[in-house]
Parts: C-alpha cells; structure tokens; sequence
C-alpha cells in the first residue's frame, strides 16, 4: 500500500497533550455535585469466613453518617454481577453476604457528609467473624480435598478445556527431540496513578441515574442498568470524563452499582474513590496469576513440529471476564511461528485471593512467555542461537495471510525483517562483545530477546469459545461526524478514553479523508444515551475500530458533500474535484463550490439540496470488527482479532552476583504495527507498555501470606519501577500494513508490554547459564535471583 | 486514607512545643516534614489527639560548625542539609546518605530529625548517627539532655525520647585525622525504597597510609542501625589491607541479626551484610587515597 497521507502518519502534537499538561484534564475527583456524600468501605480481614453479625449501632451515631449498608440488603435489591463464562450458580455482588472469601472483601460501606467521616464510622461498624478454611494456591485449590470458594458451584474450577488442534501426538511422536518445564507470571497487574472512581446521582423525578466514572469497559451501562434491574435507558453514563490511567483495568462495575444503589437510597449524588487500600487489596484488579506446563517437540535442525500448553489461572475468590484472559491468547497462541500442532489446555481456578481483572493484552502478555521461554529452551537444548532458532521458525513474509492451527488468519507480518532491524539498531555483535567482556570481567550478564505478537481489533470471540451458551459476535464501534453552520468539524465517539488519544486518532482521521486540518477538528465524548454504539477501547482496537469508524463517516460526508456540488454544479458525480474540502468540475476549477458554500447550502438551502438528502451535514458509520461474525466449530477453532502487530525486544542485562541486583544496560524494541495513526501516541504506549514489562518481570507482585493475607496491598511492597529503574528505551518501527484496515492500522495499545517481561527473563536467563541455573518465575526480584544463585553456590562447593 | 480528626498547632517557640507537650502527652505527636508521619496518619496507623508542627522554629533550623562537630538542627530539611557546602567538606559521608534517603520530593519535606525520632532500622541518617557516633540534644521544660545516637535508636521505631522531650539537634563529629574517606553502600528493592541492607564504613588514615581511625555500621539488618565501631578499632595501625577489610566484614555479618519479609530472606540479608559491609569498608579506603 503506497499511499501518500497527508496528517496520518506525520509527527503531530496530541490534541490531548495541551490539556493534561497544563493539569486541565477532568477526571471524576474534579466533579463536585452540590450535596455530594462519600463512601467508606469496611473490608473482611480474613481470607474465609462466616458473616456471625455487624453491629452498626456506634457508627450510625457519628456525626456525618448518613446511611450504613450490609450485603443482606444491598443483594436482595439488586441482581448478581456477568461472570464471563458458563457458571450459573457462581453469584457475585459488591458487598459479601453471610460469607466472605477474600481478605479485603467489601462487606459494610458507610455513606456520609465526608469522606474522613465516613472512614471515622467505618471504624466503629463492628462484625464478627467466624473463620473458615481457606486456600491460596491455585494447585491446592484444584484439589478433591480443597475448601469450596462457592460450595454451591462445586468445584473451585471455574473453566477447563483441552483444544487439540493439528496432529500433536504424531508430532511428538515423530520429532527427534523434547523438552519441558513450567514457567510462573507473577500475580501483578497494571496500577494507574489514578484509582477507580465513581459518583452517581438518581433523579426521582425522572427515574434517571447519572454516572461518572473513570471507566474502560465494554457494555458497562447494559451491566450496571441489569443488575439495578432498570431499564437501560435509565443509566446515563458520562464518557466525557478524563481517565487516569486504565491499561484494561478500570470495571468498577461492582463500584458503580454499589454507588449508584447508595445514590437512591441517600436521595443525594454519592461519590467513591477507592483510596489506595481499598484500591488494591478489594479493587478487584489483580491481574493474570498464571503458570505454564509447557511440552515441546522439535527436530535437531531447530524446527518445531509440536507444542503442549497447560496453563493454570488463578482468578482469586470471583470473576467477571476474567477466565477469558486464558481464550485471547488462542487468538496467537503459536506467536510469530509455523506450528502446526498445538494442545492447549486452559484452566480456570479460584481461590481466597483478590479477583482478576483485565489488563493489557487480557491474558496474551503471559502467554507470550511461555512462548519465547519456550525458544530460549530449545536453543539452549540445541545449542543453537535463539536469534536463528526464531528466524528458522517465523512464518515468513510471502505466507500471509496465515491460517494457524486454533483457527485465526494472521493478516500480515514482516517478522524476519523487523528482528533485522532490531538487532542492527542495537548494533548486535556489539551487545555480544559487551556481554562477552562482562563475564570476562567475572560479571554476570545476559541478552535477552522476544519476538511477540500483539493481536487487535479486539472484538470478544474468544466468549462463545469459552462458553457454547453465549453466541456473541458483534463487536462493532462507530462514530458520527458534524459539520456545523459555520463549517467547524466535530467528532463523537461513544465511549471514554484512558490516555490512548483517541481525540487525537478521530481528529486525524476525520481530517485525512476530509483533507481539513485536525487542529480544528473538536472531538467529544457523547454520553451512553447519546452514543452510537461502541464496545470501548478494549483489545488493542481503536485505532482499527474508531478509526475505521471516523473513516467510514467522513466518508459518507465526503460524499454527502460530492452530491451536493454536483447537484449545484450540474454535473456527474464523477466530474466532481475534491480537494481540501472544496469542490470544482474536473478540467474547469473556476466552476466550483467552496466548503462554506456547501456547509450553507446543506444547512440553510433545502431549495437547493438534492432530492432525498437530508438537511443538515452529518454522517454516522458503525462497524463490525473485520474477519469477525463467526463462531467457532465443534474443536474449537475460530478467527479471533483480525490484525497482528510485531515486536522484537533486545536487552542486555548486567546482575550483580553478590547481591542478585539486576540492571538493565540498554533496550531496543523493534515494531511494526502497520500504519501509524500518530507516532507520538503508538511510541508513548510502546515505552509505558516496556516499563510495564520490566515491573511485572523484576519487580511487582501482589504476594500472598500463607494466613490468606495480601502482603504487598501498598506501593511500599507492591513495586512499580520508577525512572531510576527504567533504562533509557530505544524503539525502531517498521511498517506492515494491515490489507484489513482503513488505512493499513494495526493496534498498538498494547505494546511493549506484550515482550518486554519476556525479554528481560530470557535476559536474566541468559546471565545466569554460566553458573549452570535457571529462572522461571516472574517477578524474578533481587531475592529470587540470590536465592537460585545461592543455590548454585551450595551446589558447586 | 483520611487521618483520624486531629487538632493541629503551629508551635511559636520550642518553649511552646514543649509545654504543648506536656500538656498533651502521649495524645501529642510532633511533626515537621510530614514525610512518615502523614502516611502513617492516613492508614490510621496513628491517631494522635494533637499535632504540633515545629516546622517553623528558627531554633531548629540551623546548621553550624561548632569546632569539631557539625550541627544540624532537627527541623533542617533534608534537601537544605544536602545543598550545604559544609555537609560535605565536614562530613561528606552525610553527603553519601542523603543521596539514598527516599526521593528528591521526599527529600525537600523531609527533615533530619524526623528522620531520626522516627528510628526506621533501614534509615540512611539513624545510620550516619550511629557510624559516627552522633549526640543527640533533647529538650524538654525539665531541661536538656545529650544522648548517644546508640542510646537515642532504641529499637524499630523506637527511640530514648520521653513523651514530654522534643529532638533539639544532633551533633556529627568532624573526623580530625590526615585523611579521611567514607562510603555509604545499600541495596534497596528500587532506588528510594527503604534499604533491605545498608552499611557505612569511614576511616582514617596518617600521611603514611596507616589507619588512625575506623568505623562501620549496617542498617536494615537488625532492630535498628548497629555500629561495629569496636571491631573497626582493629584496623586501626594497618594499612587497610583487602584481607582484613573482608574479614572484619564477615565478622560484622556474622554478629547480625536480620529478619525476614517480602523482600528478603533473613539469610539475604546476613549474606549483603557482608558483601555491604565490605564494598563500604573497601570504597571509605579508596576515598581516603589508597588503592586495593
């Protein structure tokens, strides 16, 4: 695709940018509602236990207070929360009733004129517990003897299934070699600045609830209407609220429901904002707990011809949409490679821990791991460079589109030559020679590679692959464009933004196909009454779906205009010029129609509009994701995301034996996500997306005690790198376009992330094969590696 | 995360701070930067009837050379201590500390002497104090007193100050020797994070090259900052040689008593007590001019 773009694709300030760095943003701690009350929430502290009684008496008699509820009224008004795969019997509401089954759970939450006083209350409710058993490993818990989760659900299994797909006993059967291990993603998650916010106000009157929230979630207004048992058009979201911060996880259904039945019972507008407590210990945000058994049959020529995936997920004490973080990944579940036999085998388990909730990549980022740990052994099996060993198995440039064994079409990929790029940028046989003269100088010191998929366009097939009840495959999202009187271009998209530009992504579009200037271009986020539909920036998707939505509209405009100067003109169509959304008769520009020529004639002349158009100068488009529609076959195989970005990582990493102190010492990531909207946003994501990789591999874990207790619930113990940790990052692009999409797009939302972790494990890997020890589970903190060092130590002496 | 209610006074002298104490008691807490205090307010961790902020006392703001001690009022922020010349040309391995104490935004609230009452064993500065053997003046409306930095840091989070007392200054001597180099050493989870094991070695040495003088010290390894100034005398009349640095490291590592938590194992931190103790004693001898 040699197209020429005039704004997409050009380095251009975000329409965003003036905003948030002038502190001008609006997120839902700057709206203020007259007589707003304010929520404190009494947690469990135990991991397991019966609800004997909560006394309220001393703290409805605070000043401040003005209403205290209990699980027992709050789940007879309103209905169980989605659980995102086939569990009927599993319920789960914002506050416990009669049990509790995680430390942190929400059990009482105490409305009052301020925050402090409700925080003053909620330390005088008093409940009484009764302990009962409890498990934290996901291993146990899937044990016969195990305490029940849910008793009346029967099992603390939440989903398991082994896909089979391809020959994978022949392969295994006939390759010359094999190899197995486990590798463990550490229980982290993404931990924006800003936490999970809410306020909601119920007008009687009109039987209308209000909400502003710091959102990300698909079908948020449906979910929250349902489970207050109103009609959906008796929730009003706001979208044009300022999010700090999401990275997949901002549902605060259960947050919102709660709030918004509060809100009616107070007949006041109720704000929460979890502090950070609250936040990570009973946010429900933990993010992907994950292992791996992994088996894998390959000949001595380094080609793989088989691969057997056991991965356990421990999705805590509830879930939504969690389980399916382990479906995603069936969408690239041989990452950048021919493998043409693959058992996967997914297991969805609970235990007394935080519950899951989607984060970046919704399951892919683990899976990536397991992948490239899955490379980096074969070589090491082989003897073999992980660079040759990956070119050996990349699906090549001419294969494409590519049909992998779970049933998903690959559109497009360059991968050979975005790795070359990697390693020239980074000068390869340098950062060999580097390495080389580290552990010359008697260092530890390793090079770390990945070379990982990101999937986009997000739309949900892996939910009727995960649950046969649930037949969804519309995934569409839209836009609408205005022109008003005095020839101002407004966007509206229908949904709320984390960060990701989308103003800037609308803006851009609208202005490339209308050829007008996206400075001018305004972008607004209508409310969930207003809105056309969307299915929120989830799945790597906007820039393919908003995107594509912006252009399918600004089409239709375009065309609107076309037929309008033609009308007038009296001409065809097709003479008709368009050039920066002026018109003039092909071969006779003095004959011509202005933009404000036409912007009036729609607006202000219907005697001069042709027949069946309509006044006024709007268009709307709503599409459904490309390749999507269908639904998977009886073995499991079904095209999930339509399009598939690359990226290769390369790192050398220096560890201090004495201490176990890792240090990276340079980064580069090669990455190709076809056409890029704006550099600046896809870069941004790329550096945050690495940054995100090197705390979920070296640093952040929401660890538990064996007590049941979370031991990292503050960012004292819950580590997020800072900039002191965070090398300098370096990324080279590459272009692939997607034959797909409007303009060649592929999502980028998820960048970095996807394999960076993966990168610096086979990094710290690497430094450690000298000494004869290995690592395999994240995060691999400086105590994780002086304990494998040390054992080396006692080993060897 | 709101503090429990409080009544706040902004104490007009250290006289009024101190009656505000006695006064108030135990229900009384002081505050300056905040830096510790005010998390600890947030999570409920503490809830004091009363806070009386000294932040403003000219009393407490100093930093003076009184002949061979450097003086550092309580109140004196840790981001003005660390810009003061005299920091480091006096005591320079109070420059090395400070540069490990949490953040530059911590550091432009935080103040030395909160960072000493409130005695965290991991503590940069509680660790300064002990390595050189710091005095510490408190006051009270009985009068002042003068403690050791080893009698003042009790215990984690403890300290020798009575419920009435109010930390004045505290006192670094001002090593006199031929030459003098310092080294602070720490491993910490992230930069800024308290350290997991930390240790500050400064020693002395004649126009020889033959030690007159020596100390050294581990914070994070035991209820609070531990000085092995004793064992350190050792050194004193050798040339620093690698060998007995080493094993005066091991012999301090071997005497502490380090617990565990999520970040490190009680033997991590016996095993970085010895390899800190050792880069601290090796990095003071190549400060104060001889090489390995």
């Amino acid at each position: 695709m040699e197209q020429a773009f005039k704004y997409i694709g050009a380095k251009r300030r975000t329409k965003e940018a003036p905003r948030f760095l002038t502190g001008s943003g609006r997120f839902v701690a700057d709206i203020h509602l007259p007589g707003m009350k304010h929520v404190a929430i009494v947690a469990s502290p135990h991991p397991s236990a019966r609800i004997i009684s909560i006394n309220t008496e001393a703290a409805r008699a605070m000043p401040g207070v003005r209403y205290i509820l209990d699980g027992e009224e709050f789940c007879a008004h309103t209905d169980t929360l989605y659980v995102g795969v086939d569990a009927p019997k599993l319920k789960r509401y914002a506050l416990a009733r009669d049990v509790v089954r995680y430390s942190g759970e929400w059990v009482v939450a105490v409305v009052a004129d301020s925050r402090a006083q409700a925080e003053d209350a909620a330390e005088l409710v008093e409940v009484e517990y009764q302990a009962t058993p409890h498990v934290i490993d996901p291993e146990l818990s899937l044990r016969d003897d195990a305490p029940l989760i849910h008793p009346e659900h029967g099992s603390n299994q939440l989903y398991h299934r082994k896909f089979v797909w391809g020959p994978v006993e022949a392969a295994f059967r006939e390759a010359e070699e094999r190899v197995s291990f486990r590798v463990t993603w550490g229980r982290s998650s993404t931990v924006p600045i800003e936490t999970f916010g809410v306020l909601a106000q119920w007008h009687e009157a009109d039987q209308l609830l209000d909400v502003w929230a710091s959102i990300q979630m698909p079908k948020y207004p449906d979910q929250l209407a349902r489970a207050l048992r109103l009609p959906g058009n008796a929730v009003r979201v706001h979208y044009d609220v300022d999010v700090g911060g999401s990275f997949g996880l901002k549902r605060g259904i259960k947050h919102t429901v709660l709030v918004s039945y509060l809100a009616r019972k107070v007949g006041a507008p109720v704000r929460f904002i979890e502090d950070r407590l609250e936040n990570m210990r009973g946010g429900d945000m933990h993010g992907p707990d994950r292992f791996f058994d992994v088996e894998v049959a390959f000949n001595r020529d380094g080609i793989i011809k088989g691969l057997r995936i056991r991965a356990v997920d421990d999705v805590g004490a509830y879930a939504g949409r969690s389980p399916l973080q382990l479906g995603k990944p069936v969408s690239a579940i041989c990452g950048p490679y021919q493998i043409h036999a693959i058992e996967y085998e997914p297991t969805s388990v609970m235990t007394n821990k935080t519950p899951q909730e989607a984060v970046r990549g919704f399951g892919q980022a683990p899976t990536n791991l397991a992948l490239e740990r899955t490379m980096d052994h074969v070589a090491r099996h082989l003897g073999m460079d992980p660079i040759e060993l990956r070119r050996k198995n990349f699906i090549r440039k001419d294969q494409f589109p590519y049909l992998i064994p779970s049933g998903s079409t690959y559109d497009s990929g360059d991968y050979h030559t975005v790795l070359d790029k990697a390693l020239a940028a980074i000068d390869y046989p340098e950062l060999l020679r580097q390495r080389d003269s580290l552990r010359a100088a008697g260092a530890l010191a390793g090079i770390g590679i990945s070379t990982c998929l990101e999937p986009s366009g997000g739309n949900s097939a892996f939910e009727p692959l995960f649950n046969a009840k649930n037949d969804t495959t519309t995934w569409m999202d839209s836009c609408l464009v205005r022109v008003d009187l005095s020839g101002a271009i407004t966007g509206v998209m229908g949904t709320s933004s984390a960060g990701q530009g989308h103003e800037t992504l609308v803006a851009t579009v609208l202005g490339e196909v209308l050829e007008r200037e996206p400075d001018k271009i305004r972008v607004v986020h209508a409310d969930s009454l207003n809105a056309l539909p969307s299915n929120s920036p989830v799945g790597s998707r906007m820039a393919i779906m908003l995107g594509g939505a912006a252009a399918g509209a600004a089409r239709k405009l375009k065309a609107t205009l076309i037929r309008l100067a033609a009308h007038n003109l009296g001409c065809a169509i097709d003479d008709i010029e368009y050039a920066d959304g002026n018109t003039s008769v092909r071969g006779n520009p003095e004959r011509g129609l202005s933009w404000d020529k036409l912007v009036e004639i729609a607006h202000r002349k219907f005697h001069l509009l042709p027949p069946e158009m309509e006044p006024g100068l709007q268009a709307s488009f709503v599409w459904e994701v490309p390749t999507g529609g269908g639904l998977p076959t009886e073995d499991g195989r079904i095209q999930i995301y339509p399009c598939y970005s690359f990226e290769a990582h390369v790192l050398l990493i220096k560890i201090d034996a004495d201490t176990g102190r890792p240090k990276i010492l340079k980064y580069l990531c090669g990455h190709d996500c076809g056409v890029m909207i704006n550099p600046d946003v896809v870069h941004g994501m790329t550096y945050g997306g690495i940054a995100h990789g090197i705390g979920a591999a070296l640093y952040e874990k929401f660890a538990y005690t064996e007590e049941g207790e979370l031991a990292s619930g503050t960012l004292m113990d819950y580590l997020i790198p800072s900039s002191m940790e965070v090398p300098e990052l370096h990324i080279v692009d590459h272009c692939t376009p997607s034959p797909l999409t409007t303009f060649g797009q592929k999502g980028s939302g998820e960048s970095g992330y996807l394999g960076s972790a993966a990168a610096i494990c086979n990094a710290v890997n690497d430094a450690l094969a000298p000494r004869g020890k290995s690592i395999e589970t994240l995060p691999m903190s400086n105590l994780a590696i002086w304990n494998t060092l040390h054992a080396t130590l006692s080993a060897t002496r | 995360m709101k503090a429990a209610p409080f009544e706040y006074v902004r104490a007009e002298s250290l006289d009024h701070a101190c009656q505000m104490l006695v006064q108030h008691g135990d229900e009384a807490k002081l505050i300056a930067g905040g830096q510790s205090l005010v998390p600890m307010l947030a999570m409920r961790l503490l809830a004091p009837a009363w806070l009386v902020d000294i932040h403003g006392l000219s009393e407490l703001q100093q930093i003076a050379i009184a002949e061979d001690q450097l003086v550092i009022g309580a109140a004196v922020r840790q981001c003005v201590a660390d810009a003061d010349p005299r920091l480091n040309s006096a005591v320079p391995l109070l420059s090395r500390a400070l540069h490990w104490v949490g953040h530059a935004a911590t550091r432009n609230r935080g103040t030395v002497g909160g960072s000493l009452a409130h005695a965290d064993p991991s503590a940069e500065l509680a660790l300064s104090a002990a390595l050189l053997e710091a005095t510490l003046t408190l006051r009270s409306e009985r009068g002042s007193r003068q403690v050791a930095a080893g009698d003042f840091l009790i215990g984690p989070m403890m300290t020798c100050l009575e419920a009435d007392e109010c930390l004045l200054e505290v006192r670094f001597p001002i090593w006199q020797e031929a030459r003098t180099g310092s080294a602070f050493e720490e491993i910490s989870a992230r930069h800024g994070d308290f350290a997991i094991v930390s240790a500050a070695a400064q020693v002395g040495v004649d126009q020889t090259g033959r030690c007159t003088r020596a100390a050294l010290a581990i914070g994070g390894a035991g209820p609070s900052a531990l000085a092995f100034n004793d064992l350190a005398r050792r050194l004193v009349g050798t040339r620093l040689e690698d060998g007995l640095l080493r094993d005066l490291a091991q012999q301090v590592a071997a005497k502490v008593e380090p617990t565990s938590d999520l970040q490190a194992s009680a033997a991590y931190r016996h095993h970085l007590a010895g390899v800190l103790a050792e880069r601290a004693l090796l990095g003071a001898k190549r400060d104060a001019g001889l090489s390995s």
